[in-house]
């Protein structure tokens, strides 16, 4: 096990998570405001794909970082339009869009690459820059809950919808915009992913990373700094995972694989006892409905 | 995850991450929308996606009516076509019928991927056992279902405890089982169940348990045809189906009249693992003879698309199945024909559930402003 403890079990362990941590924080902001976005593993594909594309025309993958916001961001429009807009089922809604960005991708990305053999690297962005993303979002997620009235309207329409309108707030606008942001962040996640250390666009290359990040904001309790430690968690069950696969241990690999889902199964059980969670998660907002 | 305290989960049946624990909610009612709706929306939806496709196949520089003529004809006129549409029906139907259940009672599992993984490693792990491995094929193969049966329910069944004992979402839960359960398959085929003599991962070869062909199908598909005969007229005719709908229309009801709620959720959840590992039994006995690394395949979330697709309905599930399957088979012969990236087709089922929400969300709002 002594391998787990080395420097380059950690870097990689950092590596891992930087992805997971963006969306992670984008899932939160959104999930604040009381909507569920289940789309966010499509997002993160989509803005995976965005950012490669970017990348790979312009030649820097810092373009590709934006491109990818932006992309996320496009999608929790598309997201916001259906949950917030017309109300449609938010847990349906987000596996469909999941659905639908995990067959695009593959086919654009076919469409646009395969056909004329491999596709070409793209320049990587050095991992500690992307730690320093990492930082930088997370500050300013803790300051726009901590510190601004947006925020504080953002989370209160989580918690109770009825009383933010009363107060003047319009619940959808709120919704929408956290929507947004969180879905942007989803798509930089992604673009973190490909224009990391990676360098690749592969087909369905977040690998359920999305699903993870929803995970971790519960195991987290809606906080963001939590959140970015559950996220390093996560990164370092898969670093040891990948480590230890291929060397023959008295723990076997895959319970390392399945390390991640486990915790966050006990801490949904806990957090289940707490009232974290946003009161309104997953509830759409009708005026005089209730 | 609700926002009642868990000691009163019972009176807080709605089972959605964080669901709305008074009142049924837009969410639940939407659902039941999609369960007692009739087809228009579906008819709609397919149609809207086809005529989507037929741009992106524009695009490629064909023509869509040919392309679409091309799937008709993979399905009726290619040799096999009709037996490989039942093959790659089966397991979407399977699974596709246990959602239909849960989510009637509000019940929304999304793990069905896992249980069908839990359910053929399980099974797998009876009828390949030393010893257990050399009976005959009509105690075998019963054997492997029931082994399956009971592997995917129970798995998907945690699920469902962890609601009633704890709160904690379904949706979530679920989701995490079906990724523990991946580890287990990579464990099982690497260690746990291996074949001594495979040079790869693989579990040993299904043996005596395989499942024989009818046509040129297998036995597996007839039990797709039948369970959902046998579900619809449960839900219809027996107290059992009645309080799965009762629960998903107002929990309130069954508490006031003391039918436990928490029962009937661990109940579905037990229904719909049970029937997901079915499909991972059926699929391994059937179809692929032995498990490996990659054995999941993604029929657990295809057949969400399925369950939605068939109103939550049985019979719709079985059609749905049969529907999704068509077009997946159709499309393999029609790609190959006018060289069209093999993604397309699930471009197009994808664009199916979303103008299926987006239906439902439409219809909703129009029946609200009356």
């Amino acid at each position: 096990m002594d391998v787990l403890f080395q420097f380059s079990t950690v870097e990689a362990a950092i590596r891992l998570a930087i992805p997971v941590a963006l969306v992670a924080l984008g899932a939160l902001i959104t999930e604040r405001s009381g909507v569920l976005n289940l789309g966010l593993e499509g997002m993160m594909l989509s803005g995976a794909l965005g950012a490669y594309a970017a990348a790979a025309s312009t030649g820097s993958p810092w373009v590709g970082l934006i491109a990818g916001l932006v992309v996320g961001a496009l999608c929790g429009v598309v997201m916001a339009g259906l949950v917030v807009g017309i109300k449609a089922n938010q847990v349906v809604t987000g596996i469909a869009f999941t659905l639908l960005a995990s067959s695009a991708t593959t086919y654009l990305y076919q469409l646009n690459y395969s056909i004329g053999g491999s596709a070409p690297r793209i320049n990587r962005i050095g991992m500690w820059w992307l730690v320093l993303v990492v930082l930088v979002v997370l500050a300013a997620v803790w300051f726009l809950f901590k510190r601004t009235t947006f925020g504080l309207a953002l989370g209160a329409v989580g918690e109770s919808p009825v009383a933010v309108d009363a107060l003047g707030y319009r619940v959808d606008g709120l919704r929408w915009k956290a929507t947004t942001i969180g879905g942007a962040l989803a798509g930089l996640g992604g673009a973190a992913l490909v224009c990391g250390p990676l360098g690749l666009f592969i087909e369905n290359v977040t690998g359920g990373r999305g699903w993870v990040a929803l995970a971790i904001v519960v195991f987290a309790g809606w906080r963001p700094i939590p959140t970015v430690a559950g996220a390093l968690l996560f990164g370092l069950c898969d670093a040891a995972q990948l480590r230890l696969q291929g060397t023959a241990t008295s723990v076997p690999y895959e319970v390392f694989l399945a390390l991640p889902y486990l915790v966050t199964l006990a801490a949904l059980v806990i957090r289940a006892r707490t009232s974290r969670t946003p009161a309104a998660l997953g509830q759409p907002y009708q005026r005089g409905a209730i | 995850m609700s926002a009642t305290p868990v000691d009163t989960p019972a009176q807080a049946p709605t089972v959605e991450p964080a669901g709305a624990p008074r009142g049924p909610g837009l969410v639940a009612r939407v659902l039941h929308r999609t369960a007692s709706g009739g087809v228009l929306v579906p008819v709609l939806a397919v149609l809207a996606a086809l005529a989507l496709g037929s741009v992106l196949i524009l695009f490629e520089g064909q023509n869509p009516l040919r392309v679409y003529w091309a799937i008709v004809e993979g399905v009726t006129v290619q040799n096999r076509g009709y037996s490989n549409t039942a093959t790659a029906a089966t397991p979407l139907i399977l699974i596709g019928l246990g959602y239909a259940v849960a989510y009637r009672a509000r019940v929304f599992t999304i793990g069905g991927e896992g249980q069908y993984l839990v359910g053929a490693v399980g099974a797998m792990a009876l009828v390949t056992a030393d010893g257990v491995r050399d009976l005959p094929a009509v105690v075998l193969v019963p054997l492997g279902i029931a082994a399956a049966l009971v592997a995917g329910g129970l798995w998907s069944m945690l699920s469902g405890w962890l609601w009633v004992r704890f709160g904690a979402s379904v949706v979530i839960s679920s989701l995490m089982l079906t990724y523990v359960a991946d580890a287990v398959l990579q464990w099982a085929v690497r260690t746990g169940i291996r074949d001594p003599d495979s040079f790869v991962p693989a579990s040993r070869n299904v043996g005596n348990a395989e499942l024989v062909g009818v046509g040129n199908t297998h036995l597996g598909f007839i039990l797709a045809l039948l369970l959902p005969l046998v579900v619809a007229a449960v839900m219809a005719r027996h107290r059992g189906g009645f309080r799965i709908s009762a629960l998903g229309l107002n929990g309130e009801a069954l508490d006031a009249n003391e039918v436990p709620a928490r029962r009937i959720v661990l109940w579905v959840t037990l229904f719909a693992g049970a029937m997901a590992g079915i499909a991972g039994f059926v699929e391994v006995a059937a179809v692929t003879g032995r498990l490996n690394g990659s054995s999941s395949v993604g029929f657990g979330w295809e057949a969400i698309i399925v369950a939605l697709l068939g109103r939550l309905n049985p019979i719709g599930v079985l059609a749905a199945g049969l529907g999704m399957a068509a077009l997946t088979i159709g499309f393999e012969s029609s790609q190959r024909a006018y060289d069209l990236p093999s993604s397309l087709v699930g471009v197009i089922t994808a664009l199916i559930v979303v103008f299926v929400v987006i239906g439902d969300a439409v219809a909703e709002r129009l029946s609200g402003q009356d």
